[in-house]
């Protein structure tokens, strides 16, 4: 190493270090540059294409199950029953979000585009089993028997109607009974 | 550098660097052997971060894997996401509305300044000098605001679909984009000042773990690694997809600036500057962005022909190739990932030994490695 | 002291029934938990200082939530320290395991007694002032090594040996660079030096201003003493991205505590050698504190002495944000081909200079052109 080479080196690391420090302090006195956002009292705008925690508005779902299929991780769960006009009632519409990647997947499927993203982000529990949404707050089972009750009821009442029809020679009292009695069924409800 | 250590005869130590260590990037774990500061030998012990992937990948329909990919390599999910697009494409020969495929060319490279950003950041925390790091942060998180306002999610984007992308661009998005730009490109200089030509930072880099271009080809070295190495090999040039033919820029290669072609400083100037270029693509993009639809017909049902293709595109860490064999039916028979990482894995243990210990932090974060890449 | 508390007999007839021996003593342990006090809350300001320099320079806004901007931060990371359970891994040497904290943080802790941080303020005025720091400082290396050995991890030893080739090393080009300013005073006190410095040349009376060699010297110095008390872009020892956290990754609680402030005491001792040495220590410019009453004249010049080394602690706390660490094997080079060599021929240059011009210096020698 020359005597050039060697004070070059000198030279190099102070010009160098300077030019750095020049930098850093520039920053350091510019408050302007300050890009932290103090969290829980400020927050970022969030844009309207955010994915967050999921919502369905269990009035327009159909319980038609795409959104079950689609999911790759297989964290939306759903119970349905057909119900008495024959569409599908959902018994219970959960999604494990402590699973969920928040792919949108199942958002874009959805026929009747009752399940959104909302821009929630934010919660917290100390046992993963918690992190699911439960969307009907009613017991499942609860719902799956008013349902059946109700599939019963209106069976018998075709039923009955049937055997008015079929019977009409019958005394109009039994099938009167049996109407006023699925009449009565159907407000408790 | 050699040191000598013939002289006195000394015991060797077996050190555990991980999985649990700072400068891993991850939970890669290194087996040193060393002889007080030297190590003669380094091997690098992989599968920590296994989640089988490719298993995953053949359970699934080709829609759902999408979003599978942005967990392949998490820095660069867009440019993950938007492999797997083209591979599927290309397997089921869908034509891709032309915005979309621009929509594509300014996602992934956003992703790769976001992806080559942490890549220096992390790589001058591990050399010491924090500060750059936050830096880099920060400015990858307007590259994140940007791809949230774009697809609602800032790091597993799942943006690109089968046939296209999820969504258009929302208004002010490409605006933004520009403004995005014309921060950056001045804060490159920056960097340069505050830290790449720094002599210290020089001297940790320069002429350490040289990779000659023949061994960077031979082992299969891609990406920057291989620019790195002065090869310029860029599949966005020499193997041309999408629609990359149309734009200007040009292929960054290690010209041993401060040192020898192919040493650890050259790796990372060649991803500064790719930087740029990146920068110059985008610009190019989004002035010339055509309108139209971003979504090819594609069938629910997607079920694409029986055969086999294989597609590989420019990743940050290199070349991120997708094998995929289709028995017609929704899944596919099977998939193989190849990536950058996984591959610059193999030369670590050649190129590490007689380094010292603090070369081996900067190898590792010389050769970018991401450990779901390597896991997958 | 034992002049000290003659006097303070003297003046205080309560105290004359009392034992010269006593008064001393007494005298000694108030002085120690004096500077003791001040050592402590330098160093936990200084932490808080540091980590708020840091988010100033990384654009970030650093502590904020203890306390009105964070100024209590320091305390809830002492309490937390203390509370802290206190971990000996298993097969720890524990009785060396125990000791290492003591060794470093008495090593930086005792040279605050030599510190002249007023006219008439400094704990023990040792005629031998600046040698003492050096050895006395010297006793961190054992205390890193003993806590690198003891710990029975292999990235800690590292770290120990490291920090033991390292602060050998790099004692040498400390002590040569600290002896223009000892020349330039023909003492080795630090009282006598700061006192030579003094005059009413202003800022041109310090003996950073002396002549070209001394100039040299203090920034030889200040790059030297950064490497020996292990601060970054030299902090090799610890070396966060490498060696986990060094010779200190396997404690805990109120040991680690110890460590990290010594780091502190370390950096303000740098801080106040400097000042004292390069940068005229408590003189006031244009004026002659130790004309004043006692108490104006020691709180002047205390204030000015601390002002001087404060900022000297925000310089190198600038630098530790800004620049990446050496390697090992550069970190030796630096010491043996750089700093050595240059510090040799500084000090052969301030001695020629010293003997040329008959200890005048530059600023001295202009003055006297002007009558
Ligand atoms: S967002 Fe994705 S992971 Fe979550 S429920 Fe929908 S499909 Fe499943
Ligand atoms: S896809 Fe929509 S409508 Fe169908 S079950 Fe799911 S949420 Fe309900």
């Amino acid at each position: 190493m020359g005597l050039k080479e060697y004070m070059n080196d000198i030279v190099e690391a102070v010009t160098t270090t300077a030019k750095g420090m020049r930098i850093t302090a520039r920053y350091g006195v510019d408050p302007k540059e300050e890009v932290t956002l103090q969290y829980p009292e400020e927050r970022w705008e969030i844009p309207a294409g955010y994915r967050g925690f999921l919502n369905n508005d269990v009035k327009t779902c159909t319980a038609c199950t795409m959104c079950v299929k689609v999911c790759p991780v297989d964290c939306i769960s759903l119970e349905s029953v057909r119900g008495a006009d024959k569409k599908m009632v959902l018994a219970s519409y959960d999604i494990n979000i402590g699973r969920c990647m928040y792919c949108g997947l199942c958002v874009e499927v959805c026929p009747p585009k009752s399940l959104k993203h909302t821009s929630g982000y934010e919660m917290a529990s100390v046992a993963r089993g918690e992190l699911i949404l439960h969307f009907i707050a009613e017991d499942a089972a609860e719902i799956k028997a008013r349902v059946a009750r109700q599939v019963a009821e209106a069976a018998v009442k075709a039923e009955a109607a049937k055997a008015a029809d079929l019977s009409s020679d019958l005394s109009s009292e039994a099938a009167r009974a049996a109407k006023e009695e699925a009449a009565k069924g159907e407000p408790k409800k | 550098m050699t040191v000598r250590t013939d002289a006195l005869p000394t015991q060797e130590m077996t050190i555990n660097m991980g999985p649990q260590h700072p400068s891993t990037h991850g939970v890669l774990r290194v087996i040193l052997t060393t002889d007080g500061e030297v190590v003669t030998r380094a091997v690098p012990d992989v599968g920590y971060l296994h989640r089988g992937l490719e298993k995953i990948g053949e359970r699934v329909t080709y829609a759902q894997f999408m979003p599978f990919t942005d967990r392949l390599d998490y820095l660069a999910a867009m440019n993950c996401n938007c492999a797997w697009a083209w591979a599927v494409e290309k397997l089921a020969k869908i034509e891709v509305p032309e915005r979309a495929e621009y929509l594509r060319v300014i996602v992934c490279e956003l992703n790769r300044i976001s992806s080559h950003l942490i890549a220096f950041g992390s790589y001058t925390a591990d050399m010491g000098a924090f500060t750059p790091f936050l830096y880099a942060i920060r400015e990858r998180e307007r590259v994140n605001d940007l791809f949230e306002m774009l697809c609602g999610n800032r790091l597993t984007y799942n943006y690109a679909r089968v046939g296209g992308v999820s969504g258009d661009a929302p208004p002010g998005f490409l605006e933004k984009t520009k403004e995005f730009l014309d921060y950056f490109e001045p804060k490159l200089d920056e960097y340069n000042n505050l830290i790449s030509y720094n002599k210290i930072f020089v001297h940790r880099l320069a002429n350490v773990a040289v990779i000659p271009a023949e061994e960077a080809v031979a082992y299969g070295l891609t990406g920057p690694n291989l620019r790195g190495s002065g090869v310029p090999f860029d599949l966005r040039k020499d193997e041309p997809y999408s629609v990359y033919p149309k734009f200007d820029f040009k292929v960054c290669v290690g010209t041993g600036e401060r040192g020898t072609p192919g040493d650890c400083f050259d790796r990372y100037m060649v991803r500064i500057n790719e930087m740029r270029e990146s920068v110059r693509i985008v610009r190019q993009a989004v002035a010339r962005i055509p309108d139209g639809p971003v979504m090819a017909k594609v069938p629910r049902l997607f079920k694409p022909p029986a055969g086999e293709a294989y597609f590989r595109s420019e990743c940050p860490r290199g070349e991120t190739g997708i094998y995929l064999i289709s028995d017609g039916s929704v899944n596919p028979f099977r998939l193989k990932i190849r990536t950058g990482s996984f591959v610059a894995m193999n030369i670590f243990e050649k190129v590490t030994r007689g380094l010292m210990i603090a070369d081996i932090v900067a190898v590792i974060g010389s050769l970018d490695i991401i450990l779901p890449e390597i896991d997958r | 002291m034992e002049a000290l508390a003659r006097s303070l007999m003297n003046a205080v007839p309560l105290l004359a029934g009392v034992p010269l021996w006593a008064v001393t003593l007494l005298l000694i342990v108030a002085a120690a938990v004096v500077i003791l006090v001040f050592a402590l809350t330098f160093e936990g300001v200084g932490s808080l200082v540091l980590r708020k320099v840091a988010g100033d320079i990384q654009a970030r806004i650093g502590p904020n939530r203890v306390g009105p901007n964070g100024i209590l931060q320091f305390l809830a990371d002492g309490v937390k320290l203390v509370l802290k359970e206190d971990i000996i891994p298993a097969n720890a040497d524990r009785l060396l395991f125990k000791l290492a904290p003591y060794f470093v943080f008495v090593g930086s802790f005792a040279a605050f007694v030599v510190v002249p941080f007023g006219v008439g303020l400094i704990a023990a005025d040792l005629n031998i002032g600046i040698y003492y720091v050096m050895a006395v400082t010297s006793l961190v290396v054992v205390g890193v090594l003993l806590a690198g050995w003891a710990s029975n991890n292999k990235w800690a030893l590292l770290g120990g040996m490291r920090a033991a080739a390292q602060i050998v090393s790099y004692e040498i080009p400390v002590g040569m660079a600290l002896i223009p300013a000892v020349l330039v005073a023909g003492s080795l006190s630090l009282q006598d030096i700061v006192r030579s410095q003094g005059g009413l040349l202003g800022i041109f009376g310090w003996n950073l201003f002396h002549n070209p060699f001394s100039f040299f010297s203090f920034f030889l110095y200040f790059t030297a003493a950064q490497a020996e008390t292990n601060q970054t872009p030299f902090d090799l020892p610890e070396a966060e991205s490498e060696l986990v956290s060094g010779y200190n990754v396997e404690y805990s609680g109120i040991r680690f505590g110890l460590f990290f402030l010594a780091e502190f005491g370390d950096m303000f001792i740098v801080a106040a050698l400097a000042t004292a040495c390069f940068l005229g220590g408590w003189n006031v410019p244009f004026f002659h504190a130790a004309t004043l009453p006692w108490i104006w004249g020691n709180l002047l010049s205390l204030g000015v002495f601390l002002a001087k080394a404060f900022t000297m602690v925000l310089i190198m706390m600038w630098v530790r944000w800004t620049l990446p660490r050496l390697r090992v094997d550069q970190l030796m080079r630096m010491a043996w081909k750089y700093l050595v060599p240059l510090t040799f021929i500084n000090l052969l240059g301030v001695s020629l200079w010293l003997l040329v011009f008959k200890g005048k210096g530059i600023p001295a020698m202009i003055a006297s052109l002007f009558g």
